[in-house]
């Protein structure tokens, strides 16, 4: 069947084999359109899913006695929403700008002066250099460890760090075992350590107010935290394996 | 309209990757985000497709700012047999959908010549 036939055939009737058929003819463009927008950072397999369902969408919008051909009308549609795929997506892993602007000139100056020098620079030396807190720095420089939630965690097949996330209106028998294991993990630390979570994620102080509290310096505390989250992460992996 | 770049390639293969990334530099002089310099240098690859299977050899890219990043592509070399395949149609759209003003110049029918612009914030 030509073109208009197929589209006039299954407006006219709503039958799915001739959709389907619809759908086949046109994936081509699905695939060729997913391909233009590979090297972006995500698979083109991923593309290709939200090319094929924007494709399927607007099988059902369109209307062939207006006179435009299928693909014309259906680049724009499946353009759009892969775009609109970046956009979400990348509103789950971008930094904010502020932050990423910050590393970039950070992550810059810190290697001149590597080079000039022979010596990295402190963070309160760059807080200083570039007008902002220490605090700042650290965070900036922590940021760029950032991960997207679909990525596989190393050594757990097929399971990323999206299931890592609690579900809301979990299992109670399951939320009685998370925290029994977050109990033990807790007493494996030092009162020190204790102390520093209950600041920051208690009080949810920020690091340089953590410092106070503790007498310390706010890079002692970015790395007791570091130190800290690593050993409760290796601990819950084993309590809940 | 201040000129950023003029490039002139005689052919299209393997230069390709040379043309989209020399693309990337001027749309981050333009101060285009990332998506809308991707979006650009996309457009770019299909204007050139466009231009070979219109049966031209290479062609001449220039770059100008005019508030944004304006983009004009104009056929050069012998011009062979026109060899159009299907998804040419698709190339259009895509340029439509992706870019501002955009526009095909022909000569005797045959296409010659493309241009399109981004808006430095990203819309078009």
């Amino acid at each position: 069947m030509e073109e208009t036939e197929l589209f006039q055939t299954y407006r006219e009737t709503g039958d799915l084999a001739v959709r389907n058929a619809i759908v086949e003819k046109y994936l081509y463009v699905a695939s060729v359109l997913a391909k233009k927008f590979v090297g972006r950072g995500v698979e083109y397999d991923d593309l290709y899913q939200v090319a094929v369902l924007a494709l399927m969408k607007g099988i059902d919008r369109f209307d062939e006695r207006k006179g435009v051909r299928f693909s014309t009308f259906i680049t724009p549609t499946i353009t759009g929403e892969i775009k609109n795929y970046f956009r979400d997506r990348s509103r789950l892993v971008h930094l904010p700008r502020k932050v990423a602007e910050l590393r970039g000139r950070v992550k810059r100056e810190s290697d001149r002066i590597v080079a000039e020098t022979g010596k990295a620079p402190a963070p309160r030396e760059l807080a200083a250099l570039f007008g902002v807190t220490e605090e700042e720095i650290v965070h900036c420089m922590e940021a760029g460890s950032v991960v997207s939630l679909d990525r596989p965690i190393d050594g757990e097949e097929g399971a990323t760090f999206y299931d890592l996330i609690a579900a809301g209106g979990s299992d109670p028998i399951e939320s009685l075992e998370t925290r029994d294991a977050v109990k033990t993990a807790l007493k494996e630390l030092s009162p020190r350590e204790r102390e520093l979570l209950g600041y920051r994620f208690g009080e949810e102080l920020s690091q340089t107010a953590t410092a106070k509290r503790m007498n310390v310096s706010q890079m002692y505390v970015s790395r007791l935290e570091r130190k800290v989250l690593a050993k409760l992460k290796e601990s819950l992996k084993g309590g809940m394996a | 309209m201040k000129e950023y770049l003029k490039i002139e390639a005689a052919t299209f293969g393997g230069i390709m990757t040379t043309l989209r990334l020399a693309t990337g530099g001027v749309c981050s002089l333009a101060g285009l985000g990332l998506d809308a310099g991707e979006d650009c240098k996309v457009c770019l690859t299909e204007s050139l497709l466009l231009l070979c299977h219109a049966g031209y050899a290479g062609a001449r890219i220039a770059f100008y700012d005019d508030g944004g990043l304006f983009v004009h592509i104009e056929a050069t070399g012998a011009c062979g047999e026109a060899a159009p395949v299907p998804e040419d149609e698709i190339s259009a759209a895509l340029l439509e959908a992706l870019a501002g003003s955009v526009r095909m110049e022909k000569n005797g029918g045959r296409l010659c010549g493309v241009s399109f612009r981004f808006e430095s914030d990203g819309r078009n």
